[in-house]
């Protein structure tokens, strides 16, 4: 089964997330965010970090098991909303934004994946 | 995901700090006097004194930033002092710059003079008082500012006709010339009072020159922070008259009757005090005396404690005193200046103070006489059933103003009580809570409203024109627990304080644990708000408007809005109809229109802005400069910025 068909989507991800890390180290470094050394930004990064990984490895790690797309897919949706969400307390509306620009990539893979998956049932079929 | 971040909401609100009717037959003695015309008109053009003027108004008569363009507010200079906490010793800024002599003043926590350009934030010069490289004995490195003093004849070509003063918490009081920051020679020794030399009688700390002193013509009136929860006999309350000028002690208020002295201490005047020009009346805020949540020792009659007390500023005579809780054993100090306005009632000019207080009332008296003006009742109490404790059975009540907090402990909250598993109902089954003024309890009780307050400090303004009266108030229940002397010995030794908020109180019988209603999450176990703002018009007695003000910012997290925030400081009035007030949790500081109560601007500074802004208008322009320092009871966050805020120039 040969998965990552949607690039696009991956990098949306992987670009959303750096952007929302570099974010982070802004607001917990600068006074005038409110922010300030405050642990909710150091939340936000580390679920940034996480989502840019699991971007890289739908990317890069074309011959995932099934269960590890599964797992991914999930993963990062469950992510971009947990950030959203803590963008909202945390009044950053750059925070959401990327959160909006990683759900479209999450969506860009996820129809991806399922036209690629619909493409190699047809290919299947048609080798029958 | 709502309940997760309602959780996180509440645990915000991880506090650091975390109720027959009788009209009261005043304590009055009638100080003859005409009804004076309040010095409004001539304010908006300078803030000279802690709370605006000395009459405690915070009221500007600046009219140039309003509530249709107050949106379009932009900082206009922000300095940093370098003041601030760095390491061991934590800094309390809650200093009301002064705008006076075509300067602004500002104290520093470490005890230093800042005098800076009004329009640029430039430093023309700095004044450093010694003190601050050790701990300071007394309570930490605090200030709440600066005085300012004109001499009423001045000499001359002399140096001092204009003179600033800093109070350290170690007990000095330093007078420099306002032109140049020198000390002043002639003013103590080298320009130091020692403050100290003046307090002999039970001294167990030095006393904390926190406050500002009030000023009235060539006197100065100062009181002092002390520590009144270690020990059951301590330094006995006094203010002082000093003549601004020298330095010399020209006369001693003592609150403690002397028969009392080695059963007690402190009640003393650690808020602010306001004068009426007219009158020379100095209107004392008083505290409770020590030990302050056992009052087994002190079950004589102390009517100057938790009261507010009128004297000559010249000669330190009381003139009328109006005890505000009777035999004070919840630490409910009279926190705040009163406030000075003339009311319109019936035709008539009635000269009258405001004197807001941690238990959320309003007492509205007769200024000149201290006779209530809307009616104090005298209320029921629940008994103490503490071995050797009397506590009063009844106290005063006040109707009208509409109290600023309940009568009953808020309920507990569903969420904090949820996710606790049950922690906070099970706790608060266990306490006594039987309303306001529960006695203090072996199986502890729930203080409501506690020492926490209720209205703090800084007090509420007034808009001298049309009497309303702004006023912000915390909601905070906290749990008052009397430890007997010899399991209290069993559990911290001799230790003057310890975990859990132990307090010694020394030489009574009881020790004491003052713990905030938290879970174990750090939830506030009460339903929220846990702040509010409320207008009133203090010509009728009747409250405009009570809305929940502030945030509460955790881990960087905003809470809802409606569920304000724990407030320190207080706000000031402008004629155009805004209120502008820091003093929340999330280091913003607000515009709200004076009509609705509605935020109509607000702007982050660097920490809680723990103080009262100044507002004033130079060169044409209008200035509202706050200090945010912060304070270690809301958020750890703490900053030295003085910060000016100004309409852009066209």
């Amino acid at each position: 089964m040969n998965q990552g068909h949607s690039p696009r989507g991956a990098w949306l991800i992987v670009i959303a997330s750096i952007i929302t890390m570099g974010i982070c180290v802004y607001d917990y470094y600068t006074p005038e965010t409110g922010l300030i050394g405050t642990g909710g930004v150091v939340l936000v990064a580390v679920a940034g970090l996480l989502m840019l990984l699991a971007a890289l490895a739908m990317k890069f790690y074309t011959a995932r098991p099934r269960f590890l797309q599964v797992f991914l897919i999930v993963s990062i949706l469950l992510d971009i909303i947990g950030s959203a969400v803590a963008g909202y307390f945390l009044e950053s509306p750059v925070i959401m934004a990327c959160q909006a620009l990683a759900l479209i990539g999450w969506l860009m893979q996820v129809i991806g994946d399922a036209t690629d998956r619909s493409v190699e049932i047809d290919e299947v079929e048609d080798e029958d | 995901m709502k309940t997760r971040n309602a959780m996180i909401a509440a645990a915000a609100l991880a506090l650091a700090a975390a109720a027959g009717t009788l009209t009261l037959a005043p304590h009055a003695v009638a100080q003859a006097g005409d009804s004076m015309m309040m010095a409004a008109n001539s304010m908006g053009q300078v803030w000279d004194a802690f709370g605006g003027n000395q009459e405690a108004q915070k009221y500007s008569t600046s009219t140039q930033i309003t509530p249709d363009n107050v949106k379009d507010l932009k900082v206009a200079w922000s300095i940093h002092t370098g003041d601030v906490a760095s390491g061991g010793h934590s800094t309390t800024w809650g200093a009301t710059p002064l705008f006076v002599n075509n300067t602004v003043y500002v104290g520093t926590p470490f005890y230093r003079i800042f005098a800076v350009e009004p329009d640029t934030g430039k430093t023309k010069w700095t004044y450093s008082a010694s003190g601050h490289d050790g701990p300071p004995e007394n309570q930490g490195y605090k200030s709440r500012g600066v005085a300012y003093w004109a001499a009423s004849a001045p000499e001359p070509g002399q140096p001092c006709q204009k003179m600033v003063y800093v109070g350290t918490m170690n007990g000095e009081l330093h007078g420099v010339d306002a032109d140049t920051g020198k000390p002043c020679a002639g003013f103590g020794k080298n320009g130091v009072v020692d403050v100290n030399a003046w307090l002999n009688t039970n001294s167990k700390w030095k006393i904390g020159l926190l406050q500002p002193p009030a000023v009235y013509k060539d006197t100065l009136i100062l009181g002092w922070a002390g520590n009144d929860w270690v020990y059951k006999t301590a330094n006995p309350g006094t203010v002082y008259g000093i003549d601004a000028r020298t330095g010399a002690l020209k006369w001693t208020f003592n609150i403690i009757p002397p028969e009392m002295v080695n059963e007690t201490g402190t009640a003393n005047v650690w808020a602010g005090i306001s004068v009426d020009p007219e009158t020379g009346l100095a209107f004392l805020p008083t505290s409770s005396p020590s030990p302050n949540y056992y009052g087994g020792d002190r079950l004589q009659e102390m009517p100057y404690a938790t009261a507010t007390v009128a004297v000559d500023a010249e000669t330190g005579e009381v003139r009328w005193s109006r005890q505000l809780v009777h035999h004070d054993i919840w630490d409910v100090d009279t926190n705040s200046a009163p406030t000075l306005v003339d009311l319109h009632k019936d035709g008539q000019t009635i000269p009258a103070l405001v004197q807001a207080t941690k238990m959320g009332f309003l007492f509205v008296l007769n200024r000149n006489t201290g006779e209530p003006i809307y009616p104090i009742e005298e209320r029921p109490v629940p008994a103490s059933d503490i071995k050797g404790e009397h506590a009063a059975p009844t106290q005063p009540y006040v109707p009208i103003p509409e109290p600023t907090t309940a009568d009953t402990t808020p309920p507990v909250s569903k969420l904090a009580d949820l996710v606790s598993f049950g922690e906070c109902s099970r706790w608060k089954a266990r306490l006594r809570d039987e309303g306001r003024f529960t006695p203090p309890s072996l199986q502890g009780s729930i203080s409501w409203p506690a020492t926490v307050g209720g209205v703090e400090w800084g007090g509420g303004a007034v808009d001298p024109t049309t009497a309303t009266y702004v006023v912000n108030s915390d909601q905070v229940p906290q749990v008052y627990t009397l430890i007997p002397r010899d399991e209290a010995n069993k559990q911290y030794g001799d230790a003057l304080r310890g975990k859990g908020g132990y307090a010694a109180q020394a030489g009574s019988a009881y020790g004491f644990k003052l713990e905030n209603f938290l879970n174990m999450w750090g939830m506030p176990c009460w339903a929220p708000p846990y702040g509010t703002l409320s207008s009133y018009d203090l010509n009728t007695g009747k409250l405009n408007w009570k809305k929940p003000f502030g945030q509460v910012q955790k881990w960087g997290f905003y809470m809802p809005e409606s569920w304000g925030s724990v407030t320190i400081g207080a706000p000031v009035i402008t004629k155009s109809g805004l209120v502008f007030i820091g003093a929340s949790m999330d280091s913003r500081v607000r515009a709200i229109d004076m009509k609705t109560g509605n935020v109509l601007w607000k702007h982050l500074v660097d920490a809680p802005a723990v103080s009262q802004p100044a507002v004033y208008t130079y060169k044409g322009r209008e200035y509202v400069v706050f200090t945010a320092g912060g304070n270690g009871i809301l958020t750890p966050r703490l900053s030295d910025q003085l910060v000016a805020f100004a309409l852009p120039q066209k």
